[in-house]
Formats: structure tokens, C-alpha cells, sequence
């Protein structure tokens, strides 16, 4: 670890375990949520919120000089809730509304800190470029970040978004939680994907890799987010476990959706207890 | 630039508001007009061709008036409608954004160009949408109007144009807020139209006239909210409904016109002219594709005569 105290990784990985122990709980309550997709990117959720790496101000959510965070791959919604509510945005309490008040994909109406409503693939990426334009246009300094998934890089209007960001030079971050699943199989064995970051590259991207569950990688690479060295979006791949944090969901295509019952729900919860 | 092309007075009229609000943008899919290349020049930053990609075009519309911006997007209805129909759903219906579409082509505008560039099934689709407004202008005055009003409209809107020109049928000043109006009043038959066949429409009556038939025409030039209550007043009394536009007969004006009567237990005969439920693959300009598929004054009028008999 070069950046990063042994305090402050303990730190963030003490909120990466409450947050899946978490949505764990809201995804038992509710019976419902794709809990694979959300512990894949939970570590990344993290490091932007409590890594210092996004500005926000949960007493005033529509501060203008908050960055912009999207999360694209709506469906892991209930990653951000939990980290949402211990901000501050809403009362924690409030969790357990899941599946009434709240629902699996993020919707601007009902959760505080919610920047666009997602859960259609690929459009929250598109909003993102729009927001980052307006930013510039108007001469703001916010960032927008917008976290995608690896399966959700087959939408077609992701590559539209890309072109489009990249021609004017967009202040614009784009995560891609590439856990190498899909909904139903692996995603090499749909349609391949790799040489991936070479894809982005070749958009016009300035492009790095990563793995999606360092925290000293992920805060090394947004670092400088708010003072690009360069005039190019940037997009991470963060190489990352579906299912990551319960030992029987990693990297197992069953855990795209799902929720454990009985002996499994106990193991779940053993693991993901501090 | 020609005299009442509609695609120029729409940006004529947003150039105009764009001089007086800064907030104003035009997002285009690829496409041109005279008073666009105006507002290219004179607003570099707030004109965006967004290339031919409609779908992250319209996510980039919304992302735009989350950042406080009011939007205007541009391009062929069937490109800027159906291709990024779920873009319109989530990014701008379900945020309730401030983004205007602007569709040109209407019906067989785009006649040579067949099936993949008419448009026909556009009002059917999108006014199933929560929070959208439709418009569906017949003239340059209420054209310019509209546009006005679609500034002025929070939410997402979407103004449905007809390509070239038309004359003018309306008053400089008419008032466009009540979302139709009566261009003729008569006691036998209502004709329900929208768009420019409203002129066709008129035409219609005048010869329905000559064969002593008494016609009101209505230019139902907001679809979406339908003003129900106004219309209902309107057909009291006709002893035919006919509804005549330039779109499938599922899901258009005729339609719409429909559930407002069962809605509301009226009970009047409606005849619905539309494009019946097929593509059209045979080739000539607007007006021949109109004769083909049966929107010709002459048959309009024919039909109206013999669904008169029938009653």
C-alpha cells in the first residue's frame, strides 16, 4: 500500500463490510435486489463516498458544486442506499422502507442524493455526458462520475456516449465494474468484450486498470479527478468478484439475482460480520 | 430561406427566445434548417449536433436540463421518436425534464423515402408516455405559438412537424392554450383533424358544402392533454364524428377522439380516417401517397357522404 494509511484502508473496508451486511438485510426484508452486481461495486461505492474522492454536502443533496454521481448500472442500488443514509441524505431508519419507499433501482423522487432516475442500462451513462456538458458550458468545476457494469457496455448507446464525450472533451469519469458476469453467463461467453480498455482507448479515453477492490487503486486513479492533467474523459475498468464478500455468491452466475435462505442467509451474514 | 417553412419558423422562434434566455440550447441529430445555421452562428455553445445518434442524443437532452438547461431536440420523427422511444421514457418522461423534441416528417412527409422515414405511429406511442405533451401544429402562426408555449411548458414536450410549407390559417394573435379550435362551424358533420391536413380538412368542408352538407372543422392541435370537455361541447349536436389524419389508424387522433366518447358515455357515430394498418412501399410525393392510401379530398369527402347515408 503506497497512499493509503493502514487506518484509513481498515476504515474503509470496516464501511465496505456494514454496507454489504446492509443490503444483504434490505435484499432478505424485501425478498428481492441483485445482490451479485451490488457487492462487486460496493468497495468502489465506497472509496467515492467516504474516500474523499466525491464532493457532496447531504444537508443541502442539490448543492451546485456537488459532483455528479450516476450509478448506470441502476439494479446495484442497493449498494448506495445504505451509504446514502449513513451520510446523512435520509435517516437510516428508512432502509427498511426498501421495496415500499424504496426501490431496487435508484429514482431522484423518492431518495435524497439520487442524481437521475437509473435502471435502464446505458442511458444513465448518456445523462451523465449531458450533466457534464452543462458543467462546462455554465463554467462549473463539478465532476461527474458514472458507474457502469461491464454487461451493461453492450448497450449500444454507451458507445454513442463515448464518442460524444471524448469530442468535447468532457470533465466525465466513467467506472466500469467489470466483474466478467453478465445476467445469465459469463460475458466472454456471450460476446466478447476484451481488449477492453483498448475500446475505450480507442474512443478517445484516456483509459486505466485497475482492481476494483483496492482501495489504494481506486483512490490512486481518482485522485486528480477534479484537476485533470488531461482534456480527456477517463475511464476506469475495475476488475472486480460478482458476489464479492460472501464466499459461495463470488463469481457465481446463480447470484445475479437471488436471495439466501436458511443455512446459506448464515453464512452470508457470518461473513459479512466485522 | 422559403416563407412559413415550418422547420424555419420553429427555430426562428427559438432564436428569438434564445436571445432573451441564455438557458436555451438546441440539441440536433444530424439534421438542418436556415434559422438553425442562425442560432449555429450566433449561440456556438448552446448549438450541439449530438451526429446520428439519436439514443445518447436524448440522454444527453436530459442530462442538460438536469443541469438547469431548456432543450430543444431535433430530428426525423421516426429517428428521434421510436429509435430512442425508451430514452424518452426514462430520461426525460419519468424525470419530468424540460426537453422539447422536435419531429419533422410527419405522415408521408418523407414520401420518396418510404417506410423507414414515414411517419405514422409516432402520436400512438407517444402519448401512451406519462407527462408528455403532444403537438401536432397546422399552420405557421400556431407553429409559432407552440413553440412558445412548449418553452413555457415544464416537462417534457414533443411538437410534431410537417415538412415544407403551409399558408397561414389563423390570426397573428390567436390564442393556443385551450389545445384546438373550431375553423369552421357547421351542424351536420364534426371533422376532427390535425397537423396540415387540417387543410385538407377545410377543403373537405367545401365541398361537403357543395353537396349541402353542413361541416364544423377542428384543428386538434394539442393531443396530448386533450382538452375533452371543449371538444364534447364542440360534437354536441353532429349527427357524424369524423376523424382525419395523416398517421395509423391505431392509436392517432381517431383513437384519442374515441376514448373521449366512450369515456364519457357520448354516443355519436365516429368515423376514423387515417393510414390504415399497413406500410406503404409504393413511391411518389406526399399528396399521391395520400390519394393512394385514401386521404385525397375526394374520398375524404365520398366517405363522409356515405357514412351520412348510412345514419
Amino acid at each position: 500500500m503506497t497512499e493509503l494509511s493502514l487506518d484509513r484502508n481498515r476504515y474503509l473496508e470496516a464501511k465496505a463490510l456494514w454496507v454489504r451486511r446492509k443490503t444483504l438485510e434490505m435484499a432478505v426484508v424485501a425478498n428481492a435486489g441483485h445482490l451479485g452486481g451490488a457487492f462487486s461495486c460496493t468497495d468502489i461505492l465506497v472509496a467515492l463516498y467516504y474516500g474523499g474522492v466525491l464532493r457532496f454536502d447531504p444537508h443541502n443533496p442539490h448543492w451546485d458544486g456537488r459532483d455528479r454521481f450516476i450509478l448506470s448500472k441502476g439494479h446495484a442500488g442497493l449498494a448506495l442506499y445504505p451509504i446514502l443514509a449513513d451520510l446523512g441524505f435520509f435517516p437510516i431508519s428508512e432502509l427498511e422502507s426498501f421495496a415500499s419507499k424504496i426501490g431496487i433501482n435508484p429514482d431522484i423522487n423518492n431518495i435524497p442524493g439520487v442524481e437521475v432516475n437509473t435502471g435502464s442500462l446505458g442511458q444513465g451513462f448518456g445523462v451523465g455526458a449531458g450533466l457534464s456538458l452543462s458543467g462546462k458550458i455554465d463554467r462549473k468545476d463539478f465532476c461527474t462520475v458514472v458507474l457502469l457494469g461491464d454487461g451493461e457496455c453492450y448497450e449500444g448507446s454507451v458507445w454513442e456516449t463515448a464518442l460524444f464525450a471524448a469530442h468535447h472533451k468532457l470533465k466525465l469519469v466513467a467506472i466500469i465494474d467489470y466483474n466478467g458476469l453478465s445476467a445469465t453467463d459469463f460475458t466472454k461467453n456471450i460476446i466478447r468484450q476484451e481488449p477492453f480498455e483498448n475500446k475505450w482507448k480507442a474512443f478517445g479515453w484516456n483509459t486505466v486498470s485497475i482492481n476494483g477492490h483496492s482501495f489504494a487503486e481506486i483512490l490512486r486513479v481518482l485522485k486528480d479527478i477534479h484537476d485533470p492533467k488531461s482534456n480527456k474523459p477517463l475511464a476506469v475498468v475495475a476488475y472486480t468478484i460478482k458476489g464479492k464478500g460472501v464466499s459461495f455468491m463470488e463469481n457465481k452466475i446463480s447470484w445475479h439475482h437471488g436471495v439466501p435462505r436458511g443455512d446459506e442467509l448464515e453464512v452470508a451474514r457470518r461473513e459479512l460480520t466485522s | 430561406m422559403k416563407q412559413n417553412e415550418f422547420r424555419d419558423v420553429v427555430f426562428g422562434e427559438i432564436y428569438r427566445i434564445a436571445t432573451e434566455d441564455d438557458r436555451v440550447m438546441v440539441l440536433t441529430a444530424d439534421m438542418g434548417a436556415t434559422e438553425l445555421d442562425k442560432f449555429k452562428e450566433s449561440f456556438k455553445e448552446r448549438y450541439i449536433n449530438v451526429g446520428i445518434a439519436e439514443q445518447s442524443g436524448m440522454s444527453i437532452a436530459a442530462g442538460l436540463a438536469l443541469g438547469g438547461k431548456i432543450v430543444f431536440i431535433y430530428g426525423i420523427i421516426p429517428f428521434i421518436t421510436l429509435r430512442c422511444f425508451e430514452q424518452i421514457k426514462v430520461n426525460l418522461c419519468s424525470m419530468k425534464l424540460p426537453v422539447t423534441i422536435i419531429g419533422i416528417g410527419a405522415g408521408f412527409a418523407y414520401s420518396v423515402d418510404g417506410p423507414t422515414h414515414h411517419a405514422i405511429e409516432d402520436i400512438a406511442i407517444m402519448r401512451a408516455l406519462p407527462e408528455m405533451t403532444i403537438f401536432n401544429p397546422s399552420d405557421p402562426v400556431s407553429l409559432k405559438h407552440i413553440t412558445k408555449i412548449a418553452y413555457a411548458t415544464p416537462g417534457p414536450k414533443y411538437i410534431r412537424l410537417a415538412k415544407g410549407s403551409y399558408p397561414s390559417i389563423y390570426e397573428a394573435e390567436h390564442d393556443f392554450s385551450l389545445g384546438l379550435a373550431v375553423q369552421r362551424k357547421g351542424d351536420d358533420v364534426t371533422i376532427i383533424s390535425t397537423g396540415t391536413l387540417v387543410h385538407k380538412a377545410l377543403v373537405v368542408s367545401d365541398e361537403l358544402a357543395k353537396r349541402s352538407v353542413s361541416s364544423s372543422v377542428v384543428d386538434l392541435y394539442r393531443i396530448k392533454p386533450i382538452n375533452d370537455r371543449l371538444l364534447l361541447r364542440i360534437i354536441e349536436g353532429s349527427k357524424l364524428v369524423v376523424t382525419l389524419e395523416d398517421h395509423s389508424i391505431i392509436g392517432g387522433i381517431g383513437s384519442v377522439i374515441s376514448e373521449v366518447l366512450a369515456d364519457n358515455y357520448t354516443s355519436v357515430p365516429l368515423k376514423r380516417i387515417g393510414i390504415n394498418d399497413q406500410y406503404s412501399f409504393r413511391y411518389g410525393n406526399t399528396e399521391w401517397l395520400h390519394f393512394l392510401h385514401g386521404l385525397d379530398v375526394n374520398n375524404v369527402t365520398k366517405v363522409i357522404c356515405e357514412k351520412l347515408r348510412e345514419l
